[in-house]
């Protein structure tokens, strides 16, 4: 797993490559955790190389939006492959995210 | 034989040349302080004798002597002569008779005088009477000549009073001289010698011995002998004489037997004094001695060659069992070896089948053994059998031979194992004659659907190796042979891919070490956890055991069977497997395990991908929840697939825990009002077209299928 942080113009940018799994994401829990004080503002999750997404990696996502939703910020996830919008849908996080 | 033979009459000559001579040794010994003895007892009686005989001599001459001087003094007054001669009677008690005879001339007016008195026999009287008788011619006497020739005292040759009852007499003399010193008469002295018979009677020192004394001219002076013959020593008597005079002891041949001479002289009478003493009488004890220790050693010597020719006997006996033994033990090691012969014990039995794994072992406990275990494949089913004769050796093995040819007999033909059993039962029940019973398990094992039907006759249920390891569960069937007619059940199981069985007899679990405990099931169970080959799985356990028992004898027969089913794809369906510890980082593991299950039963890659994470999710709470931190654990993951599902069991050993309990998070909830929790049962929920939780043998079990659309 992969996790490419690039911020330009007041707008973060996730790029998120390769297998959120448990594991995995109990490292990227702690790369991302900084962002949440960014949560003001918008953050972009890239998850065009993102083949794969369990509950931990939901959480991140769902952790991140929280953060924004109480500051105001803006969570944009994009372009997810159909499995993950397949997990989106059943875990009811489409509801929840801005889809691009 | 010949050479034991030979031997023994060696040791008996040995024996006898031993025992004759310790017994001549000993003869010799003894004769020779026996020799010492009756020498010492000869001489100590001829001192005793001697003394008593001097003693008498003693009085005599000193009564004559003291008598000189008066018998002197008489010579001048020759009327009181008469009274000196009575006087010397009278006064000594030993002398009988006394007389003093003058040389012709010596008295004026007379020739020959000599008064003589004398006791009368048996009388206080003393007579008187003159020996100067024409008849009698003293003068030339051998008491008068010698004392006169010699001028001493002189004791006459003995000889028999003729006029005074025929006693034994003799005399002493002495010369008596007259005024110019010349002899001119004697004064003699007669004493009686009857005293010389008891002194020799009383002188007897063994019950044969003979004492005698001889006078100087070798004359018997006093004789004590046996009664039966009386004079023979009289007829020897004048050779004895040649050892007259000489303290000395000879041995000598006298009519034909042997006798010992002790003789002693006595020197002032010239007499010599004889103890004859036969060698019979010296020697009769040892000889009776000797006599009973060779007849002892005889019968020894006997007893001896009694006692080896029944060692003999026995010795031959014992090798004609140890023959035998050896013959039978022999032709039980080729029974062995046939027994052997007709059990399969090539491994791998079927090395071209990739559905079948088989390992068998057989320990026998004595040479040959009743236990048993056989397997084949017929129809693409698997007969197998293992069994255990009730007690060992021959009989045992015979019973085994006939189990074994029935089992191979009645399965030809017949395929359900019930019916076997009972086939095999009514055989065995009706030729029973010695009531031996087999305990006996059948089995038969279809390769293609690894369905297992099985029949249990009173033997120990095989252990089942599948997710867990536990015995089969079996039927109480009583054991073969009993009597015939008896019903047993069928009963059934399905073997999965992975599934093993292993069989045993009581050999193994009743197997004892040194202080007789024995290893039990729990070791055995023990040996069977962790996975390997079938030849592995029984090395393992024949380790165990072996490091078990130690240098204990082994006391039963040890046999085992390990059945491994090893197919892929039972009736189109597959089992796979995934086994992980209690770290998050092994759920990385799955992608390549549910990949592999979706190529197989056909997903689609979304589908996998949906299971992956179903199984992620499922598996995930076991690995972070189910075991305390810092204690490996276990996450199982079976996947059996067949046609149209795939279910997916996850078990743990770990605490009881339900998932499928946990409410599934809301998702119709805003940003603020959503949990963290309750999304993972959520998905495997939405994900899965089944799940169910079970709590079943200390393990949790959560099952899931997912059907192929």
């Amino acid at each position: 797993m992969e996790v490419n942080i690039n911020k330009l113009n007041g707008v973060t940018n996730v790029a998120l490559i390769g297998r959120l799994d448990t594991p995995a994401s109990l490292e990227v829990s702690k790369q991302l955790e900084p962002l949440q004080s960014d949560a003001a503002g918008t953050i972009i999750l890239d998850c065009k190389d993102l083949a794969y997404i369990s509950s931990s990696g939901l959480r991140i996502f769902l952790t991140l939006r929280k953060a924004a939703a109480a500051k105001g910020g803006k969570i944009i996830v994009k372009d997810i492959n159909n499995d993950i919008r397949q997990v989106f849908m059943m875990t009811g996080f489409l509801n929840l995210f801005e889809i691009q | 034989m010949r050479v034991f033979f030979r031997d023994s009459i060696l040791l008996i000559i040995v024996a006898a040349v031993a025992l004759e001579g310790i017994s001549l040794f000993q003869y010799y010994a003894a004769k020779k302080g026996l020799q010492k003895e009756a020498s010492l007892r000869a001489k100590n009686q001829l001192e005793i004798s001697k003394l008593k005989i001097c003693d008498i001599i003693n009085q005599t001459e000193t009564a004559v002597f003291n008598s000189d001087w008066i018998a002197e003094w008489s010579l001048s007054h020759p009327d009181s002569i008469a009274a000196v001669t009575r006087r010397v009677v009278h006064d000594n008690e030993i002398i009988v008779g006394s007389t003093i005879a003058v040389k012709p001339g010596t008295i004026k007016g007379k020739g020959l005088y000599a008064p003589y008195s004398f006791r009368a026999q048996s009388s206080e009287v003393i007579n008187q009477t003159s020996l100067a008788t024409d008849e009698y011619n003293y003068p030339e006497s051998e008491w008068f000549k010698m004392p006169l020739n010699l001028n001493s005292g002189y004791w006459s040759e003995p000889y028999v009073d003729v006029g005074g009852g025929e006693i034994l007499m003799t005399t002493f003399s002495i010369p008596l001289h007259n005024s110019k010193e010349e002899p001119v008469a004697v004064l003699t002295a007669d004493i009686s010698l009857d005293w010389l018979t008891s002194i020799l009677d009383n002188s007897r020192v063994y019950p044969h011995s003979r004492s005698l004394i001889y006078s100087r001219s070798g004359k018997v002076l006093g004789e004590v002998d046996d009664d039966d013959d009386d004079d023979n020593t009289e007829e020897g008597g004048n050779s004895f004489s040649l050892f007259s005079g000489i303290s000395t002891e000879v041995e000598m041949d006298i009519m034909g037997q042997h006798w010992f001479l002790y003789i002693a002289p006595i020197e002032k009478t010239g007499w010599s004094m004889f103890i004859f003493i036969p060698e019979e009488d010296i020697f009769a004890g040892i000889r009776k001695v000797t006599l009973i220790s060779r007849l002892l050693g005889v019968l020894g010597l006997l007893m001896i060659i009694l006692i080896l020719n029944i060692t003999a006997v026995r010795q031959r006996r014992v090798r004609k069992l140890e023959e035998k033994k050896d013959k039978m033990e022999n032709e039980l090691r080729i029974g062995h070896a046939i027994q052997m012969s007709m059990l399969p014990k090539t491994f791998p039995p079927f090395p071209e089948r990739k559905d079948i794994d088989m390992s068998a072992s057989i320990v026998t406990a004595k040479e040959v053994g009743g236990d048993m275990y056989d397997f084949y494949i017929r129809d693409e089913k698997l007969f197998f059998c293992i069994g255990d004769v009730s007690g060992k050796g021959v009989p045992a093995s015979l019973v085994m031979a006939v189990t074994r040819s029935l089992f191979r007999n009645v399965s030809a033909h017949e395929s359900s194992p019930a019916r076997i059993v009972m086939d095999m039962n009514d055989s065995m029940a009706d030729i029973n004659e010695n009531n031996m019973f087999v305990t006996f398990f059948c089995g038969v094992l279809d390769l293609a659907t690894g369905q297992v039907k099985y029949c249990n006759a009173g033997h120990n249920p095989p252990i089942l190796l599948t997710t867990n390891i536990k015995p089969l569960d079996v039927e109480p069937n009583l054991p073969l042979g009993i009597m015939t007619g008896m019903q047993f059940t069928e009963q059934e199981f399905d073997m999965c891919f992975d599934d093993a069985m292993f069989l045993y007899t009581d050999g193994l679990t009743e197997a004892e070490n040194k202080n007789k405990e024995l290893f039990g099931e729990e070791r055995m169970m023990k040996a069977l956890r962790g996975r390997n080959s079938a030849a592995g799985k029984l090395h393992d356990m024949e380790d165990a055991v072996a490091s078990y028992v130690g240098s204990a004898e082994q006391s039963d027969d040890l046999t085992m069977m390990f059945i491994h089913y090893t197919n892929e794809e039972i009736a189109g369906s597959k089992k796979r497997r995934l086994t992980l510890h209690n770290d998050i980082q092994q759920i990385s593991l799955l992608e390549d395990f549910v990949n592999g299950i979706a190529k197989e039963a056909g997903f689609s890659a979304s589908v996998a991908s949906g299971i992956n994470l179903a199984l992620e999710e499922a598996a995930t709470n076991v690995i972070m929840y189910a075991y305390p931190k810092g204690i490996d654990g276990i996450c199982t993951i079976d996947a059996v697939i067949r046609p149209g599902s795939v279910e997916f069991i996850i078990s743990d050993t770990g605490q009881p825990f339900d998932p499928t309990s946990v409410p599934p998070a809301d998702t119709t909830l805003g940003v603020e009002e959503r949990k963290i929790g309750g999304l993972g049962i959520l998905m495997v929920q939405t994900i899965m077209d089944e799940v169910k939780y079970r709590y079943e043998d200390g393990k949790n079990i959560l099952s899931m299928t997912k059907t192929i659309k």
